[in-house]
């Protein structure tokens, strides 16, 4: 066979989501890749602009599928301080409990289709079997498994049901424990260790000039967190580790992952012991009239509230699942955000394919690409 | 069993029909049925049926006791809508597949893209003839039958091949490529592991080699030749860890990626096939074939047909271990493939040769008994 260039994707079972990765190869040696991005694009950010702020929030759900309380978060504190608005301290803690639990799910989730990419098939089923746990959990506050819209401009929308932070108690314990069998089915296996040491290695020079961020950094050995680094919300107040690892390659991202579960099993069981004695409300109770959409008012008295209201720019940057991810909303006055603007981790994470790929084999690149772990919903948008 | 061999069952039945047939046709015609060649013929024809039958529903079972295993291995149940707990499940799949539509790209040599997949299948069926399942299963003792049967068993990666680049399309070939790299490299050591037990038991005859296990199984003295010989067959059944030829997550179905109904029901039956002969080899070169030691109480070795039963017994706990190892070990790369084979495989499979000798020169072992004299 002389070079070649071969089409992985947009349908190939490597892709994990709708994109397409050109590969030049020669036998089995990679010689150049280039990843094509673009076939999920939706337009989010200009939709957005043609909402009500808290009707964007059904959109972050759709940027991410595996990680959307992570983008409703950043959506949300953007929002608020453009709006000039701040939640009661309870929601702030509900927000960071969500977006733990979705750093789990999102990491088992990444877990279940990476094993699978190396030929793993048990360990598939074991770790969506886990996570099912935890949507079981947010299926029994916001009654939906993955497009949640629970967090609101100015708090949450609902408390957690009776008996929640039990529950949630047991499904951490359950987590804690079979953490170990994962590690033991992929770390304790001779072939995983020869099939992914040395793999896709990016170094952190490399990671800090192309922009890729998240556990793909820290595996590079840099320990830079925005959690941490920058903290948001109510982390400040919360005992976790930076999980780092000095590999650079696809084991060390898999050690990075699996630490990070771990870490945020530990804040989730801070979190409820918090919310288990701390009762409040969970929405501000000094938002603006139009918020509200159905019952905002109409006419000119709506008109003027919304022309009344004080401008303002927001920014976040949050740790996402898969990286930092930072969002911009520019409020013009009016019920519409004026801009609204996101950035991906995955994106940069997947354009620069060209460090960790080229020189492996055809058979790399699904572990390789299984370590970056992509979700194109937030790449495209 | 004694006499009454499958053979002698499909001649008698033969026989039976066509005396029958003449019972009730006009004199010149009744002659010409109850002729003695016309009943061989057909029995011969009755004897391929009876075996394609038993053959083809043993795969289908196989395939339902991975399903379930497989299921069990990843905590849940596995097909089970379908008959008694999913029994019936692959019979469906089966025949939906037969229903369906097939395709051939444009672009494909339609000689190639036909005859690999029924080819492959048909020469994975023909071992079948050879294997004795029972005493008196096969037709006629082959004093080489172990040798045919590996050697019609190795045909595989030529139609493999054949339907992967016929196909014209770049996953196909190159699942192609592997598959036949694996498979003559994993050829070797599978032979050589074949050898040892050549050497121990003295004949190419699988009956003889059986019979030569009566007082012990070789898997104890042999357990070198065993490993070897398993692993070898993994590979050559393509099964996890060694099933890079159509690893789906680079290719997408390696080299049947173009093929759709009956033509992918070929290669996928004939992917089972291989590995119900892979796990009888292992039971009768390794396991003892249909013997059972002799503390084994008589009453569950005496019954009729109990070789059989035992046999498929043995066989699908071997084939268990197949799944096994598949539901817990990831898929290794083809250059790790190739570097276990000729670096690790082959001197192990050389050492189990001179293994064997050793035994057949030291002639008595204080665990295993006395070797049997072997008879070259």
């Amino acid at each position: 066979m002389s070079e070649m260039w071969l089409n992985m994707g947009p349908q190939h079972p490597m892709t994990h989501g709708l994109w397409n990765l050109r590969v030049k190869i020669d036998g089995e040696m990679i010689l150049d890749v280039d990843p094509e991005v673009g076939y999920l694009h939706r337009g989010i950010e200009k939709i957005s602009e043609d909402r009500h702020y808290n009707e964007v929030i059904t959109l972050m759900d759709r940027c991410c599928y595996v990680a959307g309380f992570a983008w409703e978060h950043m959506y949300i504190l953007a929002s608020e301080q453009a709006l000039h608005l701040s939640p009661p301290e309870r929601a702030e803690y509900l927000r960071v409990m969500c977006e733990e639990l979705q750093r789990i799910a999102s990491h088992l989730m990444w877990y279940a289709a990476f094993v699978v990419d190396i030929g793993l098939q048990s360990p598939f089923l074991y770790g969506m079997r886990d996570r099912d746990l935890i949507l079981d959990l947010f299926q029994s506050y916001t009654g939906a498994r993955m497009t949640y819209e629970y967090m609101r401009v100015g708090g949450v929308r609902n408390d957690l049901p009776a008996g929640f932070t039990d529950r949630a108690r047991q499904v951490m314990d359950w987590l804690d424990k079979k953490f170990v069998d994962y590690d033991r089915l992929c770390l304790g296996s001779t072939i995983f260790r020869g099939r992914c040491d040395g793999l896709g290695v990016m170094t952190a020079r490399d990671c800090v000039a192309t922009g890729v961020t998240g556990p793909m950094l820290r595996s590079a050995g840099m320990k830079r967190d925005l959690r941490r680094d920058r903290p948001y919300s109510v982390y400040k107040q919360l005992d976790f580790e930076v999980a780092v690892a000095d590999g650079a390659d696809v084991t060390a991202r898999y050690l990075v992952r699996m630490e990070e579960m771990r870490q945020s099993v530990r804040i989730v069981r801070q979190v409820l012991d918090w919310l288990d004695h701390h009762p409040g409300p969970v929405l501000a109770d000094r938002l603006p009239r139009w918020l509200g959409a159905p019952y905002a008012p109409q006419g000119r008295e709506g008109y003027l509230l919304k022309r009344n209201y004080p401008k303002g720019v927001g920014f976040s940057a949050i740790e996402e699942p898969h990286g930092e991810a930072q969002a911009y909303v520019v409020n013009e006055g009016g019920e519409h955000p004026y801009r609204v603007k996101f950035r991906s981790p995955v994106f940069a994470n997947l354009s620069a394919a060209r460090h960790y790929m080229i020189g492996y084999h055809v058979a790399d690149i699904p572990p390789i690409m299984g370590s970056v772990d992509i979700c194109i919903g937030e790449v495209d948008r | 069993m004694g006499g009454a061999t499958l053979f002698s069952v499909s001649y008698g039945l033969a026989s039976l029909l066509l005396h029958a047939l003449g019972y009730i046709l006009p004199q010149p015609l009744r002659a010409g049925v109850t002729n003695g060649n016309v009943i061989l013929g057909l029995g011969v024809l009755l004897f391929g049926a009876i075996l394609l039958g038993a053959s083809m529903i043993n795969t289908i079972v196989l395939i339902w006791w991975e399903r379930k295993l497989l299921g069990r291995f990843m905590d849940r149940r596995g097909a089970m809508h379908v008959g008694y707990a999913g029994l019936l499940q692959n019979f469906a799949d089966g025949f939906k597949l037969f229903r369906k539509n097939t395709f051939r790209p444009r672009e494909a040599d339609s000689l190639g893209f036909y005859s690999g997949p029924i080819a492959y299948m048909v020469t994975s069926m023909i071992i079948f003839g050879i294997l004795p399942i029972s005493s008196g299963w096969n037709s006629g003792s082959l004093p080489l039958s172990l040798l045919l049967a590996l050697a019609i068993f190795s045909f595989a990666p030529l139609f493999i091949f054949v339907s992967a680049w016929s196909s014209n399309n770049k996953y196909s070939l190159m699942g192609g490529m592997r598959s036949a790299a694996q498979m003559i490299a994993y050829e070797v050591p599978l032979l050589l592991a074949v050898v040892a037990v050549v050497v121990v038991s003295g004949s190419f005859d699988l009956s003889t080699i059986v019979y030569e296990q009566q007082n012990y199984w070789f898997w104890g003295p042999l357990i070198l030749a065993l490993i070897v010989f398993v692993a070898g067959m993994l590979a050559e059944t393509e099964r996890i860890p060694f099933d890079l030829p159509e690893a789906e997550a680079e290719l997408v179905e390696g080299w049947n990626t173009e093929y759709g109904g009956m033509l992918f029901a070929f290669f996928m039956l004939a992917d089972y096939l291989r590995a119900l002969v892979g796990s009888i080899l292992v039971v009768l070169l390794f396991l003892g074939g249909w013997t059972m030691p002799s503390w084994v109480p008589s009453a569950a070795t005496s019954f009729p047909l109990a070789g059989i039963a035992w046999f498929m017994v043995k066989t699908y706990a071997v084939f268990g271990l197949f799944v096994w190892i598949r539901a817990s070990l990831p898929r290794v790369r083809t250059d790790q493939l190739l570097r276990i084979g000729w670096n690790r495989m082959i001197p192990l499979s050389l050492a189990s040769v001179f293994l064997a000798a050793a035994l057949v020169m030291v002639k008595c072992l204080p665990v295993f008994g006395c070797l049997p004299s072997p008879g070259i």
